[in-house]
């Protein structure tokens, strides 16, 4: 069509589609005329009235066909259709309160667990990093393949090499964590510090609030000390002064003058506090020294952003290009590779495992919802079927009747969507403040737009799920036998057959659901039963650090750590008090390598490593860790006697095998020290140092006084309250130095519990989801049953007639059960393996195939199936037989 | 469809024109002078002199669709008999519409007549 006759013909359809009822009017008008005229044409002709008006009734066909095809002719009619099939079905769903609100609940169930997870995938796993062009970001990591060892961090001269001769990337930029101590602004306070080279704020091409951020002049040595401000600092302890800039803080007792603040949408990737500081590599007290030192230490984090002319395979010849140039310069890196990674995988990649588990768990949650829904909607099909064969009858077309039904459908779905959505919002709510911390959170965990469109799309996707079989078998039925003299209530076959499939199939994604949830929750219980290898009740712990500017010599902090440790010997009800180096489980480790005295010495490049801790004296006896063999550390284990060192039994066992490690020298050394030779004077046993779920490593133990720390965690084990200890501590410490920061206080039960979160959420979520699930099918199982039982009234009152037992009718409605539960279980089996080996990864000390779980859930279905079909058994025996005879 | 319902059975052949060819018809009576649906399908019989002939049932749905194209306009009337009818009239698209299909039946028809006038070898 030209355009302008199309513009021209708008009118008329808006016409058409606003003033339709009126339309129908007169297209009723003008077909009545016209009968009548044709009647009076018959009559001049010379026919009896009768006659004439029935000639001409013939003559124009069916009135409502006509009709129809008219309406039809008017191309605006799809719009029309909906309005009046939404109007029919509205008035349908409005008739049967009950229907509509038991099928919107499950669905509102469903669909709201379902956005609740979907906000928290969208949030972490979908939405970009909050940085410009995220998808050029890299994290770039050294691998040692033949050690097996990847994903490390990189050590600064290799470094350097990249960020003064790549051509791949435009900015590049290594960080690593700190904390250092804030003082003369209220009570001395530890502040999480990002160490960082001059590009870092380039590569995020982050913008800072006030001032700037820094530039390559900042990054050298020797330079003046400045730092970058986190807004929510500067708000918190600065009270949002807007001269902050050029103003002077002490950090490590140190002046640096703050150059600018950085907003709070801003988020350092893996370090993501909200009080934090920016200081320049050159300006950290601790890993300054690494620049100058050759590569040892890995431990920058290292990220960069490709150029955007730059390919991915040209960024890979680059990378080994230059790993083999400085495997040539520093023969200590040989074998190390550098490997990168988009940065969003790095940040994510842990946790998208979980979540997606977790989302296809609810997805089976709304799926079995769905098939509750679908069998409500077979239920009431077979009730409408009359409804629907007069349709039929009269000229409705097969696919008008099931587009209106699907609108039914697609009205009970959106409803559910609608309660889903605030359900959502509920849920959000709850589950948040749940979440485990490591979750990376750089955007706020909400019900946003994205989130509500696919709630919206999931409503609809479910509508057509569970409305299709509903709506196949109600247009499927033949008009001819549903409104026949003998047409009963009774059923066909095919909707009775969809029903009992229905609930098969619930029964099976039960299955499944509760498979994973029973396997997760013995995971968690046999996580949650390991024996640490320390006792941890009663013991209360909290950091205390030492500014490094103020206490620069091991032999000030060995003297801060001896008066501290009598003084807290001192304080009454105090049991044992100690001070160490990483505790378990709750700090990252230290790991260094030692060489065994005596033993054939290893290649360049490769030694034997242990985690390495100092500690007091009394740390053993606090923490509840056994001797095994020879002494404990004593006070006489000072700088001035033998160097000695402990080991645990997993060392003495490895390296050790056949021959007494006692006397044994290993030679080994932190930093301050340096390598020094130590005698093995005792083992001690095993514990978990990184986590409860791995293997106790080998540990080497040294005297705090013969390898002291700048600062270290303090443990007092005391039947005193908590806060009365804290206070101790605090007093002693502050006693000896007021400005010292006394933070990280806790009680070791709850970092232990602290340490499981992850599993803990992850058990708990899938068992909710698995309650919901046995719910659901349960309720789909009693109202299959019970409509089956309502269906066979007159047949159970035939049997009671003639002479059954209660008893008889009622173990035959429950075999009828247990038949579908018993499929549904040899259906749910496999699926239920083949799903649970996807996250093997996540059990612990259980297998996939773990017999008890797989034992026990379909023992759990069939007495939930049992019990849910009671009521309807019991129902059917009291079926009374004249009456059962005598309905229709 | 285009049928033609006579009495007399052996003098009806249904003639099988196409929908399009109906649209033309009915406009062509259309634009000699607006009148009602019933009257049209008089009007066609009178003319074609009862060989064109259109079921009540197809004249209607066609009317409704040329009214949805605006080739032709509707208007409630009170007729002579003091009732209220619906009276169909040819619009200025329309006009344009049924000269050009009236040259792409011209063409057809030559083109079949001298198919059909070849004379046998």
């Amino acid at each position: 069509m030209r355009p302008e006759h199309w513009l021209y013909t708008i009118p008329l359809r808006l016409r058409s589609l606003f003033r339709w009822g009126q339309a129908d009017q007169e297209l009723d008008d003008e077909l009545r005329d016209h009968l009548e005229r044709a009647t009076e044409e018959y009559v001049a002709k010379g026919m009896a009235p009768e006659e004439a008006r029935r000639r001409a009734r013939l003559d124009l066909g069916g009135v409502e066909k006509v009709k129809e095809q008219c309406r039809d002719a008017r191309r605006v009619n799809w719009i029309q259709d909906l309005i009046q099939d939404l109007r029919f079905s509205l008035r349908m769903l409005r008739k049967s309160p009950g229907f509509t609100a038991v099928a919107v609940l499950t669905l509102a169930l469903g669909i709201g667990a379902n956005t609740s997870i979907f906000s928290v995938v969208s949030a972490v796993l979908l939405r970009p990093l909050p940085y410009a062009n995220p998808s050029q970001l890299v994290f770039v990591s050294e691998a040692k393949p033949e050690a097996g060892m990847s994903g490390l961090g990189m050590s600064y001269p290799p470094f350097t090499e990249l960020q003064d001769n790549n051509r791949a990337f435009s900015a590049i930029a290594g960080f690593g964590r700190h904390a250092l101590v804030l003082t003369g602004q209220g009570e001395p306070s530890e502040v999480s510090t990002v160490v960082v080279t001059s590009e870092f704020f380039s590569v995020l091409a982050a913008e800072p609030l006030l001032g700037r951020v820094f530039v390559a002049e900042d990054g050298q040595r020797g330079a003046a000390p400045v730092v970058v401000l986190s807004e929510n600092l500067w708000r918190g302890r600065f009270g949002a002064d807007p001269g902050i800039v050029t103003r002077s803080i002490t950090l490590d007792m140190r002046p640096y003058t703050v150059i600018g603040v950085m907003p709070a949408s801003f988020h350092t990737p893996f370090l993501n506090q909200t009080n934090q500081v920016w200081i320049p590599l050159a300006q950290d007290p601790l890993h300054s020294v690494w620049m100058t030192k050759p590569p040892r230490e890995h431990w920058m984090a290292v990220i960069a952003r490709v150029r955007s002319d730059i390919s991915s395979a040209q960024v890979l010849t680059e990378l080994d290009t230059i790993g083999a140039r400085l495997a040539r310069e520093f023969p200590a890196e040989k074998g190390w590779a550098i490997r990168t990674e988009p940065l969003q995988q790095t940040i994510t990649g842990d946790v998208k495992l979980p979540l997606l588990l977790l989302l296809g768990a609810v997805g089976l949650v709304l799926l079995i919802a769905c098939a509750n829904v679908a069998n409500l909607l077979l239920s009431r099909a077979t009730s409408r079927s009359k409804e629907i064969a007069i349709r039929i009858a009269l000229g409705a077309g097969k696919r008008r009747i099931a587009r209106q039904l699907l609108t039914e459908c697609a009205i009970l779905g959106l409803l559910g969507g609608l309660i889903g959505t605030l359900v959502a919002y509920w849920g959000v709510a709850t589950l948040v403040p749940l979440l485990p911390s490591s979750l990376p959170k750089f955007h706020a965990i909400r019900v946003d737009g994205w989130v509500l469109t696919f709630a919206f799309t999931l409503s609809l996707a479910t509508s057509l799920v569970f409305g299709l079989a509903p709506v196949l078998s109600a247009v499927a039925s033949d008009p001819h036998k549903e409104l026949g003299e003998g047409a009963r209530a009774g059923e066909s076959a095919g909707p009775r057959r969809a029903r009992a499939f229905l609930a098969v199939a619930e029964i099976a994604l039960a299955m499944v659901l509760l498979t994973g949830a029973g396997l997760l929750m013995r995971s968690f219980a046999e996580l949650t039963s390991i024996n640490p290898g320390f006792e941890p009740n009663h013991v209360v712990k909290a950091m205390v650090s030492l500014p490094q500017f103020q206490y620069s010599t091991p032999k000030q902090w060995a003297a801060f750590s001896e008066e501290l440790m009598t003084g807290l010997q001192a304080q009454p009800g105090m049991q044992d008090s100690a001070i160490a180096g990483p505790l378990p489980i709750v700090d990252c480790c230290v790991t260094l390598a030692f060489q065994i005295v005596g033993h054939p010495p290893m290649k360049e490049g490769t030694a034997e490593s242990a985690n390495y801790v100092p500690v007091s004296p009394r740390y053993f006896s606090v923490m509840g860790i056994p001797l095994l063999r020879g002494r404990l550390f004593n006070d006489s284990d000072s700088s001035s006697s033998a160097p000695v060192a402990l080991i645990s039994e997993a060392l003495a066992k490895h390296y050790f095998p056949n021959e007494d490690s006692l006397g044994r020298h290993l030679l080994f050394g932190f930093p301050a020290n340096g390598i020094v030779s130590r005698e093995i004077v005792g083992i001690v046993g095993d514990i978990h140092d990184v986590s409860l779920g791995e293997e106790p490593g080998p540990m080497l133990y040294v005297p705090f006084a013969q390898a002291p720390l700048y600062g270290g965690e303090v443990v007092v084990k005391s039947t005193l309250s908590a806060s009365a200890v804290v206070g101790a501590i605090r007093g002693v410490t502050h006693g000896i130095d007021k400005n010292l920061p006394v933070t990280d206080i806790a009680q070791l039960p709850n970092t232990l519990n602290a340490s499981v979160a992850q599993p803990r959420f992850r058990t708990l979520l899938l068992g909710l989801f698995g309650a919901i699930a046995l719910i659901l099918a349960a309720v789909g199982i009693f109202g299959v049953i019970s409509y089956s039982v309502s269906r066979r009234t007159r047949e159970l009152g035939i049997r009671m007639a003639l002479g059954a037992q209660p008893g008889s009718v009622l173990s035959m409605i429950l075999r009828e059960t247990l038949a579908l539960t018993l499929i549904g279980i040899a259906v749910g089996i496999p699926c239920a393996v083949a799903t649970t080996r996807l996250f093997t990864h996540l059990l612990f000390k259980v297998t996939p195939y773990d017999p008890v779980t797989l034992a026990l859930v379909p023992f759990v279905l069939i007495a939930v199936g049992v019990l849910a079909s009671y009521v309807p058994a019991r129902r059917a025996t009291r079926v009374d037989p004249m009456v059962a005879l005598r309905c229709e | 469809m285009l049928a033609s319902v006579t009495e007399d059975m052996d003098m009806s052949k249904p003639s099988d024109l196409v929908q399009g060819t109906l649209d033309m018809l009915l406009l062509k009576i259309l634009a000699l002078e607006p009148m009602n649906g019933f009257a049209v399908s008089q009007r066609l019989k009178q003319v074609s002199g009862d060989v064109l002939q259109v079921s009540d049932g197809s004249l209607y749905p066609a009317l409704h669709k040329l009214e949805q194209e605006g080739w032709i306009t509707a208007e409630w009337k009170t007729s002579e008999y003091g009732r209220r009818a619906k009276y169909y009239s040819l619009t200025r698209l329309g006009r344009r519409q049924l000269e050009k299909e009236a040259d792409n039946w011209d063409r057809l028809s030559s083109a079949i007549s001298r198919v059909i006038n070849l004379k046998e070898a």
